[in-house]
């Protein structure tokens, strides 16, 4: 009889819970009108843990496009909501490398959130990938690292590769003074940090208007000084061989023959094509260079965010 | 003994309960998903199906949501995705009838996926699972999967067994069988082009690859090209223009000629492709009508 009795009284108990749940299941493909918002997920905790479950299991998957779809009907109704949305599209921004919207949603996520470093330096990282190195220290710097030793860690050497993104090399060498490599998460990082000024520092730039000048004394010289010796040398040949076919056409039928003519003028077309053709390369060189520095830069300001993270 | 009796009795109560709460729901969200693909919302749809494999807790409720989101990302042209999708449900072990479904799916969509050699082994091992008595659409399948692989010993046998096993008709295996190979036989008379042959043809005689390639526009450009080249190179060494003879007469044949052996290659290469299409839509038309012929008798 006693049984009998507590199984009724669960029962009672139990009923409102499921209808309440199941009542509210379809609501995020819907977008039906709840607790008085306008469209999408709100309210109640358990509602609300259920749809960010199925979102990070979405995440989990890969499903990034569907788990946008439903992150953008969600409706927060307090500020710990409106963390977790942030933060959870942010990630699916960063995830599918749209880092301009990814910093946009992860800045938002408040300091009360449990993952507020982690969006902090998920967006400056997102900024400084997106060119924005500037703002992206500026992140850094207004973020409160607390009492973390790897926090602190991490945002030295984030803001040391910030530094080093701008070429900021005095500012790279006060942050990278507080570089310990005592913390086993960015030890090897700084390290390599490091590396990376010392080439940068000692990296000769290859000059554009040397690299024409050279080009105009010897054909090609200026390619080979740029680093491009295999064009160097092809453009060397190309403009021999028709200075050579020229001359020859000089010699056997004097300056004012047709072939001469021609052949010179397509000689002096290749030569001056040489010389802007190095002063190219001398800019190319460079930002080829530049562009390389960077991706290992970045590179190894994510190895510790992903490891820490 | 009675706390204990008690105490089975809750659990026994709260399994039943929310295993009852949960299909309730599970059954909910298929109704509002299967309504999401009937308007077709095809993309909330595989979300919506995701959702109940995500809640459900029956084997057979996740395996039917999976097969249900596979049409839904098949309308939405996503093969691989309902492919690596269906693999989850490779495990399952209930009804024969729903095995049978996933791995039917996931040849299909292989195939779909221009993948026929994966979608060929899915089908053996549908085979080797369900043996030979499987509907037309298989063997339909079969049949395309093996003339996109251009096994056509394998499709002839293929189309013996499925004509044997769907029709009374003892003379209309051979009557298909002549019509199949007449089908190739037309297509193989479209004269073949090897590049091989083509970039031979071309080093030996200037253009000639061109010709062969079925472009004989291209071909006596090309022939023209060269002529023109070495004409001008003799032109210039005759008339004592040794140096020149040399960079502005053979510099510009050594490009004409070697240009033109990769030219006619490609020609061949491009030509063998449109011919081999033309085949393959002659096959796949003649295996739908097959089908349609089939499902007729």
């Amino acid at each position: 009889m006693t049984n009998l009795l507590f199984a009724v009284l669960l029962l009672l108990h139990m009923l409102p819970v499921y209808s309440s749940d199941t009542g509210n299941l379809f609501i995020a493909t819907d977008r039906i009108v709840t607790h008085g918002h306008s469209e999408g997920v709100s309210g109640h905790d358990h509602i609300w843990h259920r749809e960010m479950d199925f979102i990070r299991y979405l995440i989990g998957r890969g499903d990034y496009r569907e788990s946008l779809f439903l992150l953008e009907r969600v409706v927060p109704e307090n500020n710990h909501q409106n963390d977790s949305l942030n933060y959870l599209t942010g990630w699916v921004y960063y995830q599918q490398k749209t880092l301009d919207l990814s910093a946009r949603h992860l800045l938002q996520v408040s300091k009360e959130s449990p993952v507020y470093h982690k969006s902090r330096f998920f967006a400056a990282y997102s900024l400084a990938h997106d060119g924005d190195a500037g703002r992206a220290g500026e992140v850094l710097e207004l973020t409160d690292s607390g009492t973390d030793n790897l926090y602190h860690a991490l945002q030295r050497l984030q803001l040391g590769g910030i530094s080093l993104l701008e070429r900021d090399y005095k500012r790279y060498r006060s942050h990278a003074a507080d570089f310990s490599g005592n913390h086993h998460v960015t030890a090897a990082e700084e390290q390599r940090m490091e590396h990376h000024y010392a080439q940068l520092r000692d990296r000769r730039t290859a000059s554009p208007f040397i690299a024409g000048m050279l080009s105009a004394a010897v054909p090609g010289l200026g390619k080979i000084y740029a680093g491009k010796s295999a064009e160097g040398v092809a453009g060397f040949l190309y403009v021999a061989a028709l200075g050579l076919t020229a001359f020859d056409f000089y010699r056997g039928s004097g300056p004012d023959s047709v072939l001469f003519v021609l052949s010179a003028s397509a000689a002096g077309a290749f030569y001056v094509g040489n010389i802007v053709g190095s002063v190219a390369a001398a800019r190319r060189a460079n930002q080829e260079f530049n562009y390389e520095m960077d991706q290992r830069i970045l590179f190894d300001m994510h190895i510790p965010l992903r490891n820490a993270f | 003994m009675k706390w204990t009796n008690g105490f089975c009795l809750i659990c026994i109560f709260l399994c039943g309960t929310l295993s009852e709460g949960v299909n309730a729901q599970t059954e909910k969200l298929m109704k509002r998903a299967d309504s999401l693909f009937d308007s077709g919302n095809y993309f909330e749809a595989s979300i919506a199906y995701e959702r109940v494999y995500f809640v459900a807790e029956v084997p057979l409720a996740r395996i039917t949501a999976n097969l249900k989101k596979t049409q839904a990302l098949k309308q939405l042209g996503e093969y691989e995705k309902a492919h690596g999708d269906l693999r989850r449900s490779l495990t399952y072990r209930g009804e024969d009838s729903l095995r049978l479904e996933v791995l039917y799916e996931m040849a299909i969509c292989a195939y779909l996926g221009g993948d026929p050699d994966d979608a060929y082994g899915l089908l053996r091992q549908f085979r080797h699972l369900f043996g030979q008595g499987s509907g037309q659409r298989v063997y339909l399948l079969e049949g395309l999967a093996l003339a996109e692989l251009m096994q056509w010993d394998a499709l002839s046998d293929h189309l013996e067994n499925w004509v044997l096993n769907f029709s009374d008709d003892t003379g209309l295996a051979d009557e298909k069988l002549q019509r199949f190979a007449e089908i190739l036989t037309e297509k193989d008379q479209q004269a073949r082009r090897d590049p091989e042959k083509a970039r031979l043809w071309s080093a030996l005689i200037p253009g000639s690859g061109q010709v062969y390639a079925g472009e004989a526009g291209w071909g006596l450009l090309n022939a023209f090209s060269q002529l023109a080249s070495l004409g001008a190179f003799s032109a210039m060494a005759l008339n004592g223009y040794y140096v020149a003879a040399v960079f502005a007469g053979l510099g510009p044949f050594q490009s004409f000629y070697f240009g033109g052996i990769r030219q006619a290659g490609l020609m061949a290469e491009a030509h063998e492709k449109s011919r081999r299409e033309k085949t393959l839509a002659a096959v796949r038309e003649f295996l739908f009508n097959l089908e349609e012929e089939l499902g007729a008798e």
